[in-house]
């Protein structure tokens, strides 16, 4: 599985705070990064929505500390968005950023600290370790199970005037805290929670399948692996179960880790794309997508699916590496049957004649880099396209 | 003949050889990207040998501590390679910085580059996916940059 070549470097600085209600805890968490004057970052359907009531739970445990309130985040967040929320929180002189929501609202906070570091607007900035200081400390909450966004080092902001996905990657801008809080999570409908809880299992699995997978990496996304096989149908089953909430909150925290040390490969490059082009929602692309990335991938990491199978209850015992992989596969296809995912692209809206152009675009997508068989040839990518149709 | 890593003579040569590399002319065909800046930071046992060897000597000035190499580089054609300060790097599109010690690995082959982007070895300022699309032209820079017979001045 590995050998003398074996060279990594493991990142994982953030405190995590869990907790039924840890989100009370949010001024404590504040005040021991200095923050005086907090920015509450937070979209505008979980601000007034009546049955989720985490915003203002949070805004109550600030206290005299929150100095504002930045909420009008949308999925798939932009410049526009993420310059907005830079120049208020300016306004206010933020020295503290909470973020309560999703992977869109978690970027953003990301965004609008680079801006606040480096000044300019943040299509300025997009790369790879370009800050050389910490940025303003920033806290998570998230409200889904599934991004790990508020473990990683990147922001994915889409710049919707010239249509394209900016990428910054610092480990700078990994947030300094993320309260798992599962109160947080229960008023998630059954269809979020499937589709990013599949999210989480695919991060698993790409951060397991990667070029530059390593041991740390890979216990965790097995370890999240057996929380989602077990949880993700509890969560979706009963969205009040909060043991089973707080279970998918801890699997998506340690998919995250691991994909952001080990990255992710060709079924978020796919995703991605079929997103961009087809507005397909993040995690329901990556679940529709994963089972035929991994036969794609398989024989170049039969050990390691292996390993999925088992991490998913099946006895694989008397099977060979291959045998065993393949029932990995098919243990991912009757988790995804039983939550009710769509199983393939033809479900979700997306048209057979944009599959080229799927294809393509997914081979300039950063995710690609690293996954377990390179591709560099859109062929590739269009073979897996085909079959997942 | 060996050249002296960072040389004039070397970047020459750097050019030369990426001009004649035609794996390089056909995936860098549709490159129109623009300019493209190496850094390469130096810490002070480097800076010291850099300062005490008679060809490098020239190509740093007094106080600073990092160099690039600009790249010109259009539709598989590299126009132009030449030595400038870490602040004339900045102006290039794409600028790709570095500790020397990453930068040699890289020539050696130990360090595929994208990939030591993202594993946070080599820091890049541009747009990362202009720059995975074109993962294939990185290699054969690099497979060009191998091609010359590298001296170093830490060996």
């Amino acid at each position: 599985m590995y050998n003398a070549d074996l060279n990594f470097i493991f990142r994982n600085p953030t405190k995590i705070v869990f907790g039924m209600g840890a989100a009370s805890e949010v001024g404590q968490e504040a005040e021991a990064l200095n923050g005086r004057k907090v920015l509450l970052v937070t979209d505008r359907f979980l601000e007034r929505s009546p049955t989720f009531g985490g915003v203002e739970k949070v805004k109550k445990a600030l206290g005299n500390k929150l100095a504002g309130v930045f909420s009008e985040v949308e999925p798939d967040t932009g410049t526009h968005i993420v310059n907005k929320g830079a120049d208020y929180a300016r306004s206010i002189g933020a020295d503290c950023i909470v973020t309560v929501g999703g992977g869109s609202s978690i970027d953003t906070s990301k965004g609008i600290a680079i801006v606040l570091s480096l000044g300019g607007k943040i299509e300025d900035h997009p790369g790879i370790n370009f800050l050389s200081a910490p940025v303003i400390p920033h806290i998570a909450i998230p409200t889904t199970a599934g991004t790990g966004s508020e473990v990683t080092y990147a922001a994915v902001i889409k710049d919707h005037e010239k249509h394209r996905k900016l990428i910054f990657a610092d480990n700078y801008i990994i947030p300094n805290v993320a309260i798992l809080d599962p109160l947080m999570t229960v008023s998630m409908p059954a269809s979020v929670t499937g589709a990013t809880g599949m999210d989480a299992m695919s991060h698993c699995i790409e951060a397991l399948h990667s070029q530059q997978a390593e041991p740390i990496a890979d216990s965790l996304a097995l370890g999240a692996i057996r929380l989602i096989a077990e949880f993700l149908p509890k969560a979706i089953e009963n969205g009040n179960d909060v043991i089973a909430r707080g279970q998918m909150l801890i699997a998506a925290n340690m998919a995250g880790v691991a994909f952001g040390n080990a990255q992710v490969g060709v079924v978020h490059a796919l995703a991605h794309s079929v997103g961009g082009r087809f507005g397909v929602p993040h995690g329901v692309a990556n679940s529709i997508l994963l089972p035929y990335c991994m036969e794609y991938n398989l024989d170049a990491v039969v050990d390691k699916y292996r390993l999925v199978a088992q991490a998913m209850g099946i006895n694989v015992s008397g099977l060979s590496d291959e045998a065993a992989a393949r029932e990995a596969v098919e243990a991912i296809r009757a988790l995804t049957r039983r939550i009710n995912m769509p199983q393939r692209l033809r479900d979700v809206g997306v048209k057979e004649e944009g599959l080229k152009q799927i294809a393509e675009d997914a081979i300039s997508d950063a995710s690609i880099v690293y996954n377990a068989k390179s591709i560099l040839d859109p062929e590739e990518t269009l073979k897996i396209l085909k079959q997942a149709y | 003949m060996a050249y002296t890593f960072l040389s004039e003579e070397w970047i020459a040569a750097f050019k030369e050889k990426i001009n004649s590399n035609p794996n390089y002319r056909e995936s860098g065909s549709k490159w129109e990207h623009g300019t493209i800046a190496l850094v390469m930071q130096f810490d002070q046992d480097i800076l010291s040998k850099i300062k005490s060897d008679p060809v490098l000597s020239k190509q740093i000035k007094e106080g600073e501590t990092a160099v690039g190499i600009w790249l010109d580089l259009y539709h598989g054609e590299c126009r132009e390679a030449k030595k400038v300060s870490v602040e004339e790097a900045q102006n290039a599109k794409f600028v790709i910085t570095g500790e020397y010690a990453r930068w040699k690995m890289v020539l050696k082959k130990e360090l595929e580059p994208v990939k030591g982007m993202m594993q946070g070895k080599l820091k890049l300022k541009g747009d990362m996916p202009t720059i995975v699309r074109f993962v294939k032209a990185a290699q054969d820079l690099v497979d060009s940059a191998t091609m010359i017979e590298t001296k170093f001045v830490d060996e």
